[in-house]
């Protein structure tokens, strides 16, 4: 099944704050979805391959660890120029090929260009973590932008789907 | 890094490129003899086992299943194991049969991600996966779709691909419609057949020619090649069950890592994984897959840890056939998940993680709380051998430059598939010579 809008949140659940991106998208599947939405969450990003073929628009929620405010959110838009530099590499990680996330993002996204499966859009919705030690439970800072987080994923994909013409 | 020192070289390879997790590799070379090998592995200590203290006997699938994104179905089917030990609970052989189903999915998800896109590279040449797929996109298409193929049979039988939902203490929450898992035999026969052409791709690949006296430790199934359930065997002759090996097993804590090192009693290390599932269960391979090893080339025991990637090409063409005979024998469990009804007590469970075994045990108090948990790897069940593995390739390979030489020990590691994110979270590589 082809999906129009593939979100997907990456990150271990029990590394506290890296656990954002899960966490954004749990709350996006409890508001609901259009059936042409596809949601996912987990560790490896590998597996988004399958998922984005065909799609319009692919958001990737996942925390950052920039030394900045924790729970600053940031939307970067990642284009091939920007695959090519690095960008969208997964938090934490200091290397493109693999991650707490086992193959990281970055070479994912490299993976997918080759493959051709990369797709038209992917807007990165970083959220700065706090902590990554061990632990079920985002920090305070981070815990408190999900909703907001949520709410800029759902306009991404208003703005996308209504220039595709819906 | 490299200092160079007369006497001495320090070689500093500050990133593991191509191995699930992250740790570190120090190797210490004096005066042209091999002081030290390290694989560090640093781990919020034993943070799981403390985690799962005091939770419900119910909880343990869900939360070790979080320990790692590769195989959470062997976690689960580990946990599920040793709980249901405990609790003196047997489940109906068709529920048996769709945890042997789903864990074929895992199986061939994570077989067909470290031969083609982690281990492939080393003997091509490749930098990584993406230069093998600018040289050779077909191959990567073809372990891309091995590894659709593995996460669709997780979806339909455990809800999801990764951290699947559906598992619970005693079976399954749901047991999948017949024509779901019906729906899974065209894709599994296309995947079958692709994993008899991985078979021959990865046969052709040039093999260092090294061999070593391990120590092989597997389950040994019953009628079928072990995955969820079995015996554990050796080639020195041990036969015991979960329980069994947990007393055999010493885990001793090292000042270079925050995760435990096991030896069997008497100081041995040893080795689990392909190779020894392989040389302690090669008679009970489906015909298929034996028969694509004797094309290969591969003899009856397999010492030599570079052809691992061939047997896990083999073991490919064995979780395709066992998961197409499943599919093809499906009859939905009914109910899908037997009572359990906890009591005092402890209980060890043992299944074949993809790259090795992996041993839970668990206490549990009268009000069927979790009062102690003890989880065994693979890869730290491995990392002492994978340390000898180590010291020999330097050893042998002192004349080496630096690179060269960081290089063949990322290799030697990698031969084993180890999963750092299992034994720990974070790993760096790091080889010194002085």
């Amino acid at each position: 099944m082809t999906h129009r809008v593939v979100v997907a949140g990456i990150g271990s659940e029990l590394r506290r704050d890296d656990g954002a991106g899960p966490a954004v998208v749990e709350r996006i599947r409890r508001l609901g979805v259009p059936d042409d939405w596809a949601l996912w969450s987990g560790p490896a990003p590998l597996d988004l391959l399958g998922l984005w073929a065909g799609c319009e628009l692919a958001v990737v929620v996942d925390a950052t660890h920039n030394d900045g405010e924790p729970g600053t959110i940031r939307v970067l838009e990642i284009d091939s120029a920007s695959v090519d530099a690095g960008q969208g590499r997964a938090p934490g990680s200091t290397r493109g090929l693999n991650s707490t996330h086992g193959m990281g993002l970055v070479t994912v996204l490299q993976l997918a260009r080759v493959v051709d499966r990369m797709p038209p859009r992917v807007v990165l919705v970083g959220i700065e973590g706090d902590d990554f030690g061990a632990g079920a439970c985002l920090s305070p800072a981070v815990a408190g932008t999900v909703d907001e987080a949520a709410k800029k994923v759902f306009e991404l994909a208003r703005q996308a789907t209504c220039m595709g013409g819906t | 890094m490299s200092h160079g020192r007369e006497a001495e070289r320090v070689l500093a390879v500050s990133d593991l490129a191509r191995v699930e997790g992250e740790g570190a590799l120090r190797i210490v070379v004096k005066e042209g003899a091999v002081e030290d090998v390290a694989l560090r592995i640093f781990e919020p200590p034993r943070f799981f086992e403390a985690l799962l203290r005091g939770r419900s006997y119910a909880e343990a699938p869900d939360i070790t299943a979080r320990i790692c994104g590769i195989c959470p179905v062997a976690y689960q089917m580990s946990a599920c194991a040793a709980i249901e030990a405990a609790c003196d609970t047997s489940v109906d052989e068709r529920i048996v049969n769709l945890r042997r189903l789903l864990y074929c999915g895992e199986w061939i998800q994570s077989h067909a991600l470290h031969v083609y896109l982690l281990h492939a590279p080393d003997f091509l040449g490749c930098q990584d996966a993406l230069e093998l797929a600018a040289r050779d996109r077909p191959a990567v298409e073809r372990g891309l779709s091995l590894k659709r193929t593995g996460n669709l049979i997780m979806e339909t039988i455990g809800g999801r691909a990764v951290h699947p939902v559906n598992v619970k203490v005693g079976g399954f929450y749901r047991a999948p419609a017949t024509e779901a898992v019906a729906a899974l035999a065209d894709p599994l026969r296309r995947a079958r057949d692709e994993a008899l052409v991985t078979v021959d791709w990865v046969s052709h690949f040039e093999f260092p020619d090294v061999e070593a006296d391990y120590l092989f430790l597997a389950l040994r199934g019953g009628d079928h090649y072990p995955i969820e359930s079995g015996r554990i065997v050796s080639s020195t002759g041990i036969d015991t069950d979960a329980a069994g090996l947990a007393e055999l097993v010493v885990e001793e804590q090292v000042e270079r890592s925050t995760a435990l090192h096991a030896r069997l009693e008497g100081r041995h290390a040893y080795l689990t994984g392909p190779l020894a599932r392989y040389m302690l269960n090669r008679d009970l391979m489906p015909e298929v897959a034996r028969a694509a090893a004797e094309d290969a080339g591969l003899a009856p025991v397999c010492r030599n840890p570079f052809r691992s990637i061939v047997v896990r090409a083999v073991e490919l063409v064995v979780a395709c056939e066992e998961a197409l005979r499943l599919v093809e024998s499906y009859e939905p469990p009914d109910p899908p998940a037997a009572d359990v009804v906890p009591r005092p007590g402890s209980g060890a469970g043992a299944t074949e993680a993809p790259r090795g075994l992996l041993l839970h045990r668990y206490e549990l108090g009268s009000d069927g709380l979790i009062s102690s948990a003890r989880i065994m790897p693979p890869t730290s069940q491995n990392q002492l051998t994978i340390e000898s593995d180590l010291k020999r390739v330097v050893e042998g390979g002192l004349d080496l430059s630096d690179e060269e030489l960081t290089w063949r020990c990322e290799q030697a590691v990698r031969n084993h598939d180890p999963c750092i994110s299992c034994a720990a979270h974070f790993l760096d590589v790091n080889v010194e010579r002085r």
